[in-house]
């Protein structure tokens, strides 16, 4: 492919489905290009030209294998990437409000108030030697004029309000006295403890029972909606995907592969790495497992081809000249040249 | 209750410890080299006064047996009698530990006082000067040896730039009064400026050659637990719901590396309170290390045995305290 093609600003497709047109989405990221190590000496370019739109009040699922990026888009939007990562182009906004190059002031501001995060593995994301109610008392105090009491007393009403009985009494215990599922609705609720417009769940139900996954999800989807805020879930399960999102997202290699209503993309998907991804979380009817074959190619420099290239059972020579676009298909985003 | 289980129990297992080291040492003592009976008679007395002495000392009776004597002499508070200074173990002990403990103590608040905070700040920035210089400090305070500073620090700040006394004990002036032993409180107690200074500059060095000694082991753990923690998933959500770095820092990290490096002071402590064996040699310092390597040089068994027994007593105690404040302060054990 020619260096202009690789440099050119992508075209960006309008939204065919965005909720009443005009509205600002809650979070709009564009073209969002993440790399480790500096312009001169670069080690890996993670995430490439990351297109996501979550309007207010939406759902939206990020869907994708273990390494394809979630996470690191969701840290990228917090403004909180691992060392040695930035920002090389692109733009992620709040409610409108540019994040990329904004002042650590800023962000710290905004994160918790306006956007939140509840990570997986529950029990190690709250703090071993200060008392659950004092976690999210905390954070209350942080964002707004609450004094001591009436941010303890808010704790404890947002534990009770997430499910934990003797919200009163519990809120003074600490997390090694939790179960999982407690420490996870404790997480829940030091998220909304400020009510953010965007809540973004990063896998928030692995390492729980199979049992617990569901009452939390649902607890997570019916505490956002009655905020009316916005839910970015990250998951690597189509099938929470479907069960719990309008809108899904589907991630490979640092790139997003497909965008549109939920039902559309997993019921019909346009993009091979969707259609592979939904047969390899396969029906009970299917015989064998299904796999993708090859592996994950690693990042170490910007893409010149389609990054499902070499796996994909419908590549052909044009999937090899240069990377393919998001455009708009019906009622989606599509990258794939095929479709 | 919990807690007075937990005490019991490691009372208990005080007392298997202090009887494990004295059947030790009390052994080693008895089969090095060397007859005290001549060193009491003298090597020109005849071989009946040299009798004698054997059977009044009962070095004659089998090992078992003076072990049994010698232990029911410790549990009735008498650590038997050393034949170079001619008093009772327990008085030697009374007048050395003191000084021991005053230098064990300075030295002990001064290491903490640098280490602990050099590797909290050192390990919030990775490649950071701080990070740099805590590097070099622990690499060469890990490897020189104490004794080595103690006469370098000497040559330099006595010998050259006169900024410090002569290595020579505890005090050059006039001695406080006597009610703790340690000579600072002691001059505090009784309003003397004067005896508290020089109570003060004989304390500098000794205590310093320690501090960099004890502290760099101190500084490498303490920025350890603080990288550590510093890179937990509480501390990635505390940040990603906006929590200041301060309050990190402060409120979410710390105590959870203080806890570990609080064990690792008070293991340090207890160390230094059994007696600073070479720092004490190289500054004259009379407390129980020099006493312990005077006895050794004389084949004073009873001193010996007693410093020993002296020196794990205080390790095991100081590390009961602390373990006992742990489970007081740290939740996870309460329940």
């Amino acid at each position: 492919m020619s260096a202009a093609a690789r440099t050119a600003p992508p075209v960006l497709p309008t939204e065919p489905e965005a909720a009443g047109s005009g509205s600002v989405p809650v979070l709009d990221v564009v073209d969002l290009t993440v790399g480790f190590g500096s312009a001169a000496k670069r080690r890996s370019i993670p995430l490439q030209g990351i297109h996501l739109q979550v309007a207010a009040g939406e759902r939206m699922a990020l869907v994708g294998e273990s390494g394809s990026g979630k996470s690191l888009t969701a840290a990228a939007v917090l403004g909180l990437l691992p060392d040695g990562a930035e920002v090389i182009r692109g733009s992620v906004r709040l409610d409108g409000e540019e994040l990329v190059g904004a002042s650590e002031r800023r962000l710290r501001d905004l994160r918790g108030r306006r956007m939140a995060i509840m990570f997986q593995n529950p029990r190690a994301s709250l703090n071993p030697v200060l008392t659950v109610g004092g976690q999210i008392a905390e954070v209350i105090r942080v964002h707004g004029e609450a004094s001591r009491k009436e941010s303890w007393s808010q704790a404890v009403d947002l534990l009770a309000e997430m499910g934990i009985p003797n919200a009163a009494r519990r809120s003074k215990d600490y997390v090694h006295q939790y179960s999982g599922g407690m420490a996870q609705r404790a997480a829940l609720a030091m998220a909304l403890s400020c009510r953010p417009d965007l809540l973004i769940a990063d896998e928030p139900t692995t390492g729980l029972d199979a049992t617990l996954q569901q009452q939390v999800l649902e607890l997570v989807v019916e505490r956002v909606d009655s905020r009316d805020a916005s839910l970015l879930l990250i998951t690597h399960d189509i099938a929470v995907a479907r069960s719990h999102c309008e809108r899904t997202t589907v991630m490979y290699a640092g790139r997003v592969m497909e965008s549109g209503p939920t039902a559309s993309v997993t019921g019909d998907p346009r993009n091979p790495y969707t259609d592979a991804l939904l047969k390899a979380f396969g029906t009970v009817e299917a015989r064998r497992m299904y796999a993708i074959g090859g592996v994950v190619p690693t990042l170490t420099g910007e893409l010149g081809e389609c990054a499902f290239a070499d796996r994909c059972p419908r590549a052909a020579p044009e999937c090899r000249d240069g990377v393919p676009e998001l455009r708009s298909l019906d009622d989606r985003r599509v990258a794939c040249v095929k479709a | 209750m919990a807690l007075a289980i937990y005490i019991g129990r490691r009372l208990v297992f005080l007392v298997v410890a202090l009887f494990g080291v004295s059947l030790i040492t009390f052994v080693v003592t008895r089969v090095l080299p060397g007859n005290p009976a001549y060193l009491i008679v003298g090597v020109q007395a005849d071989e009946s006064t040299v009798e004698a002495v054997i059977e009044r000392l009962g070095l004659d009776e089998p090992i078992y047996s003076q072990y049994g004597h010698y232990m029911r002499q410790v549990f009735s508070g008498d650590l038997g009698d050393s034949w170079r200074t001619k008093n009772p173990v327990t008085t030697d002990i009374a007048d050395r530990w003191p000084a021991t403990i005053e230098l064990a103590s300075v030295a002990a608040v001064l290491a903490v006082a640098w280490s602990v905070p050099f590797g909290v700040v050192s390990a919030l920035r990775r490649r950071s000067l701080s990070d740099r210089l805590a590097n070099v400090a622990s690499g060469l305070g890990v490897s020189i040896p104490e004794f080595w500073l103690g006469i370098i620090l000497i040559l330099v700040f006595f010998f050259h730039l006169d900024l410090a006394p002569a290595p020579i004990g505890r005090s050059l002036g006039t001695v406080p009064p006597e009610v703790t032993g340690l000579y600072t409180l002691d001059s505090i107690i009784a309003g003397d400026g004067g005896a508290l200074r020089s109570a003060l500059a004989q304390l500098a060095l000794p205590a310093i050659t320690l501090a960099i000694t004890t502290g760099a082991p101190l500084l490498r753990v303490t920025r350890g637990f603080m990288r550590e923690t510093m890179a937990s998933h509480h501390i990635r959500s505390a940040r990603a719901l906006g929590v200041p770095e301060r309050s990190i820092v402060v409120r979410h990290a710390l105590p959870n590396v203080l806890l570990p490096v609080s064990t690792m002071a008070a293991m340090m402590y207890g160390y230094l309170l059994g007696g600073t064996v070479l720092v004490e040699f190289v500054f004259a310092w009379p407390g129980i290390g020099k006493y312990a390597i005077d006895s050794i040089n004389a084949s004073d068994y009873a001193p010996v045995l007693a410093a020993v027994l002296l020196s794990a007593c205080s390790y095991i105690i100081v590390y009961l305290i602390m373990d006992i404040l742990h489970f007081i302060i740290d939740p996870r054990t309460r329940t």
